[in-house]
């Protein structure tokens, strides 16, 4: 393969690869935001990542 | 059940993995694997990959959000369905005939993409049985793709029944519908469960044999001259405007977008589920399964098998001759060939139902939402409905009906639903209120540039796309100086191209009629809104 050929395959894998290993361990790690049933997660959830960020401010 | 206050007829997502599984099935479909490769290698490789990238963020993650945004907005009102969605959102008497478009575009995908998904079950059982096995070239698999679809070319052997098409198709429609009737975390839940992983493990498989392929005598040529013909970059092609909007097509048909499933399953979940991340991850899954593992498939196998040359000529006939003709030749000169194309099939047959069971899910929560049929009734009901149009496919496809029903409403309808998305969210709903309805309950922040691209940017090039379709596609195929398909019109096909959108319309008035009945039967008034679904009295 050319240079310019890995470069842009390494690239493209790159970054989709990356936002899916990033977007599934920030979502694995922070089951906060999901309560189908309406009876609410065991523990009392957090405030939303923009709701922090609101009332920072 | 939901109780929460979101949700549309009562019915929720069981996991939040479940949810994303089920939405990145319904995104991953036959595109990723075999019109990614034809169009990255068509359009100048590394080229078309700048391109590709530059419309996922402009046009296809930004269009995510919108529909997640949209879904779940209208599930507060209990409104699994675009019409009412827009209503919600725009309180205009028209919003909900807009909205037709929503009921109509997904319904007739559904009908013939269940078809085509019909076919992937046929070649997995053919690969299992062997059936093929000996035509060993691309001209003998073609005709055998051929006799299969009962339209063999004059004078050419007929390997199948008559009825082997019907068959495999009413099979293949019964599990979409039996896995519809069994509801969202019932049925398209499960199935998202048990197809993705499969799906993906078939992927790396395949991807992992195609890359150690040796030179074939004769040929010469590696898989990785392959990915080659995919990535390596001609610059000259970044100034047409043809390699622009083949990825920006690719883009728009690879995440579903515009096909109003997104919008009908973020419509199960209530304010307080996040759906900034979600988003984000299920287009990430997506673009993993098209670029990763579409890109290392069945380009690299073509090409380690016919040569740069070869290849370039198979991908240039279509991905249906590199999917059912190239890759089966593929497989009979590797060892357990037959258990490869099990898996290469299957792997299509996954990709397909995941998505196919969405289509009708917008539909199905209409007749539900505001009729109040059971949703059993409703998914056999419309089967019943998908049976009768999905048998004129199979007895006419040589005329170009499937053709052209995939133009009007797989290709063309879909940016007419976005257009109207983007429009109805962004502009009339105002940028302020989407963005911040689309950060209820978020755990990420999406960041503000994508306000401004959102607003401005996703419309204009949504528009440019509908403007240059409309002039250089729409106009001479409505005037039938070209078929849907990129031919010349044969006379003897008209009245069945005639008929095929005929029906379409017939669809569109009954949407219209049906949207009013919906709306005197349930005494909407257009101009207050709906009535929040969790019972607190307020109106939207």
């Amino acid at each position: 393969m050319s240079t310019s050929a890995i470069v842009f395959m390494a690239g493209s894998w790159t970054f989709v690869l990356g936002l899916m290993f990033w977007s599934f361990s920030k979502l694995l790690k922070d089951q906060k935001h999901f309560d189908p049933d309406g009876l609410g997660p065991a523990v009392p959830p957090e405030p939303a990542e923009t709701e922090r960020g609101a009332k920072r401010s | 059940m939901a109780s929460n206050g979101g949700g549309s007829s009562n019915e929720a997502w069981g996991s939040r993995i479940g949810l994303i599984l089920a939405m990145a099935g319904n995104a991953v479909g036959l595109g990723n694997f075999l019109r990614f490769p034809r169009q990255a290698a068509a359009n100048g490789g590394g080229s078309f990959m700048i391109t590709y990238f530059i419309a996922l963020l402009l046009l296809g993650i930004p269009l995510m959000w919108i529909e997640w945004g949209i879904g779940r907005h209208g599930g507060q009102y209990r409104k699994g369905h675009i019409p009412g969605m827009f209503a919600a959102i725009w309180k205009h008497p028209a919003a909900k005939y807009v909205g037709a478009v929503g009921l109509v575009v997904p319904l007739v995908v559904m009908i013939y993409y269940t078809y085509i998904e019909s076919w992937t079950a046929a070649f997995a059982w053919f690969s299992l049985t062997k059936d093929y096995w000996g035509h060993t070239t691309q001209e003998g698999m073609i005709a055998y793709l051929q006799s299969f679809q009962s339209i063999p070319a004059e004078g050419a052997p007929v390997y199948h029944h008559e009825y082997t098409p019907y068959a495999f198709f009413i099979g293949t429609l019964f599990i979409n519908i039996f896995v519809l009737s069994k509801g969202i975390s019932g049925g398209i839940e499960k199935l998202a469960k048990i197809g993705m992983p499969i799906l993906f493990v078939f992927a790396i498989i395949l991807a992992g044999v195609v890359l150690f392929l040796p030179a074939q005598p004769g040929i010469g040529a590696t898989p990785w001259q392959g990915l080659e013909f995919i990535y390596k970059p001609d610059y000259s092609r970044l100034g047409e405007p043809g390699v622009w909007l083949a990825s920006a097509g690719q883009i728009f048909f690879t995440l579903s977008v515009g096909m109003c499933t997104l919008t009908a399953y973020a419509s199960y979940l209530s304010k307080k589920d996040d759906i900034t991340l979600n988003g984000i991850a299920t287009a990430a899954t997506n673009e993993t399964a098209e670029v990763v593992l579409g890109g290392t498939i069945a380009i690299p196998a073509a090409v380690t098998f016919f040569g740069v040359t070869g290849a370039m000529a198979i991908a240039q006939s279509g991905s249906f001759n590199l999917g059912f003709a190239t890759m089966p030749v593929v497989f009979q000169q590797l060892p357990f060939g037959n258990l490869l194309g099990v898996a290469w099939f299957g792997l299509l047959f996954f990709a397909g139902i995941t998505s196919s069971v969405a289509m009708l899910t917008p539909i199905t929560a209409f007749f539900r939402e505001e009729f109040g049929f059971k949703r059993e009734s409703v998914a056999w009901s419309l089967g019943a409905l998908c049976l009768v149009f999905g048998l004129m496919h199979v007895h006419w496809l040589q005329h170009g009906v499937l053709d052209e029903w995939d133009y009007w409403a797989g290709t063309f309808g879909l940016v007419v639903v976005a257009v109207l998305e983007v429009i109805i969210f962004m502009w009339i709903f105002t940028p302020a209120k989407a963005w911040e309805s689309m950060h209820q309950g978020a755990d990420i922040r999406i960041p503000q540039i994508f306000k401004f691209i959102m607003t401005y940017v996703t419309p204009i090039y949504l528009l440019f796309i509908l403007g240059w379709w409309g002039w250089v596609d729409a106009l001479p195929i409505l005037l039938n100086e070209k078929t849907a398909g990129g031919g010349p019109v044969n006379p003897a096909d008209t009245p069945y191209i005639t008929l095929a959108r005929a029906i379409i319309v017939l669809f569109a008035i009954v949407a219209v009629v049906l949207i009013k009945m919906a709306w005197v039967r349930n005494k909407y008034d257009d101009r207050k809104g709906f009535a929040l679904a969790d019972h607190t009295g307020e109106a939207a």
